[in-house]
């Protein structure tokens, strides 16, 4: 019986004109002002100019065709190097006005960075991962034999990111959440003409009922995303990374966001209640996880932003976008999991409660 | 008359401390169509979700088809058609998809659910307007895609809560026709409305509820004689108003 409930509910939300048009064109004209509005902001990542570098090889550093490999580079990215192999690597920075100074010792290497030079300094982190990354694996394939590990020391990256992409990844997370608008022509018809009392005289399950909407919930709100997306990279030249797991990350979402808004309705057998709980819940994750300011340049404390969800999911989908890895992908896959089977399960047991009645 | 096909004991409803069904004891038996009547407020639709298990009882027993609708829902839910007081199916899905979705709630799939689906459009006069959207429909249409959507897995018993509100004539009498049409093919049916005409064309016997409670309960020739000793120039409202009174109701369950 779930095969028909499910067919002829998805049947109910993708006719549903005023939801799909909201889920279709919301996150392409949100992506769209937001983008242009914050583009200057991004631009610092982008518009830095040539600056100077210091480096300095220890003596116990011999491979000196990599460090040879990073002065071509950073060259090319307009970073340039200079060897200083003597003095105070502070007091070599402020004498020759270096935005950045790097120490290669050993299969690893240390930046130095000055405040004075903020962006510059992240342009040089995320030019050093880079860089080296590559090196390790074009070393890696002339010499199989020999394995060269280069532990680098853990960095908060900050990747370099332009609005367009972080704006139209963070709207199709945001809008991800906020799924159970698909459902709400459903809902209100069921509870407005009685046909609850249906479903109520029959043989369903409430496992059978709850499925029944979470399962075309979660497929509507993914072809809408899927075209959404689609639509957004097409007009705005959007890039996503890693679309395999880009596509698992956006998915565990969906899913936690309808399984989120179930949850809501069988407790509070409301959908103006639910509107409003989810999609407050939904704004301070989205606030806390840089939906409305970039989680780089975000104000609010680290403890709040890494019990969003949105900024795990966020930072792996930008990260993957711009770095092609990120090792926020477990965390955000993770916690749209836990959501899921724990909103699921009070869900179900809040509908049977709620079928039981009360005497 | 046959077996008993339901059963109510000491059956009580309360809301917040109000009575609203107050020790209800009935009895219907199999082939009966069974009128309920009573003012707003009476407790008829209470009545109906507390049989079909949609309202739980406070406090006594409702035997159907001698199982506890409660106790035992997975045996005996699928031998009742219920249709409610309002039109229960969704205007974004067609008249056919309407009536499989609700028919496969009882477990139909395949060809069985498509020639169910099929026979209940047939039955209700909407089969060759089976393509159309529900929001299209008349209000006489609606009500009969509302019965159809509780006919296709075939009842023993269909619970019918005011099914004729805001339609014309003909459809009215098109749906008076094919309950009559059910009960001679054996189905039992139990028959909430307002309009006494209906009640008296079709029933069988006829209960009168005011304030939770039947207060007279017989065919309508006996509840005629209750009132004014067999005057048979009564008419059954001349006695519904006798015993419910004219002061007007306005609750609302």
């Amino acid at each position: 019986m779930i095969r028909y409930l499910i067919k002829n509910n998805f049947k109910l939300m993708f006719r549903n004109t005023w939801s799909v048009v909201v889920m279709l064109l919301g996150p392409i004209l949100v992506i769209a002002v937001l983008s242009s509005a914050f583009s200057e902001l991004m631009k610092s990542y982008e518009g830095v100019d040539e600056f100077a570098v210091g480096y300095r090889i220890q003596e116990v550093a011999e491979d000196n065709l990599m460090i040879e490999t990073v002065k071509v580079a950073g060259e090319e990215a307009g970073i340039l190097f200079y060897e200083y192999p003597q003095g105070e690597i502070k007091d070599v920075m402020e004498k020759n006005e270096l935005a950045g100074f790097v120490e290669f010792s050993e299969g690893t290497y240390v930046i130095y960075t000055s405040a004075d030079y903020e962006v510059e300094g992240i342009t040089l982190e995320y030019f050093m991962n880079k860089v080296m990354n590559v090196g390790v694996n074009a070393s890696l394939q002339l010499q199989e034999q020999e394995k060269i590990v280069l532990p680098v020391e853990e960095l908060e990256f900050m990747p370099a990111v332009d609005s367009k992409d972080y704006y139209g990844i963070a709207y199709i997370v945001y809008f991800c959440w906020c799924g159970m608008i698909c459902a709400t022509g459903v809902l209100s018809n069921e509870k407005k003409y009685g046909i609850v009392r249906r479903f109520q005289v029959s043989n369903i399950s409430e496992l059978q009922n709850y499925l029944g909407k979470f399962i075309p919930i979660t497929l509507t709100v993914t072809v809408g995303m899927a075209i959404a997306t689609t639509i957004t990279v097409l007009l705005y030249d959007i890039h996503w990374g890693n679309s395999i797991l880009s596509m698992l990350i956006v998915f565990m979402m969906i899913l936690a966001g309808a399984a989120l808004g179930m949850m809501l309705y069988n407790i509070s057998d409301s959908l103006v209640i639910t509107i409003i709980i989810q999609f407050t819940i939904v704004w301070f994750m989205g606030f806390f996880g840089g939906s409305f300011e970039t989680y780089m340049f975000s104000s609010t404390s680290d403890t709040l932003k890494h019990l969003s969800p949105i900024y795990h999911s966020n930072r792996a989908l930008v990260e993957l976008s711009c770095m092609g890895e990120s090792n926020y992908v477990a965390s955000a896959v993770g916690y749209s999991l836990v959501i899921t089977v724990v909103c699921s399960t009070i869900a179900i047991l809040a509908g049977c409660i709620r079928k039981r009645g009360r005497a | 008359m046959g077996d008993i096909i339901l059963k109510t004991t000491d059956l009580t409803k309360k809301y917040n401390n109000k009575v609203v069904v107050d020790n209800l004891n009935i009895e219907i038996r199999k082939g009966e169509i069974f009128g309920l009547l009573g003012p707003n407020g009476a407790g008829k639709s209470t009545t109906m979700n507390m049989i079909c298990s949609i309202v739980r009882p406070t406090a006594g027993e409702v035997e159907l088809l001698g199982k506890n609708p409660w106790k035992q829902k997975k045996d005996v839910i699928h031998k009742i058609g219920y249709i409610p007081q309002e039109l229960a199916i969704h205007g974004n899905l067609k008249a056919w998809e309407n009536v499989e979705l609700f028919t496969s709630l009882y477990g139909m799939k395949g060809q069985q659910l498509k020639n169910a689906v099929n026979e209940s459009l047939q039955y209700v006069g909407l089969l060759e307007r089976k393509q159309e959207f529900a929001k299209n429909f008349s209000g006489g249409m609606k009500r009969r895609l509302n019965i159809a959507c509780a006919l296709g897995h075939n009842p023993e018993l269909l619970i019918f809560d005011e099914p004729t509100v805001g339609i014309d004539p003909q459809s009215r009498n098109f749906i008076l026709d094919k309950i009559k049409e059910s009960n001679k093919k054996g189905t039992t049916v139990i028959y909430t409305s307002h309009y006494m005409e209906e009640v008296e064309a079709i029933c069988t016997r006829i209960a009168i509820m005011d304030n939770g409670k039947i207060i007279a309960c017989g065919t309508s020739e006996e509840l005629k004689k209750l009132v004014n000793g067999g005057d048979e120039n009564i008419t059954l409202e001349e006695v519904f108003l006798t015993l419910t009174g004219k002061k007007l109701r306005d609750y609302a369950e």
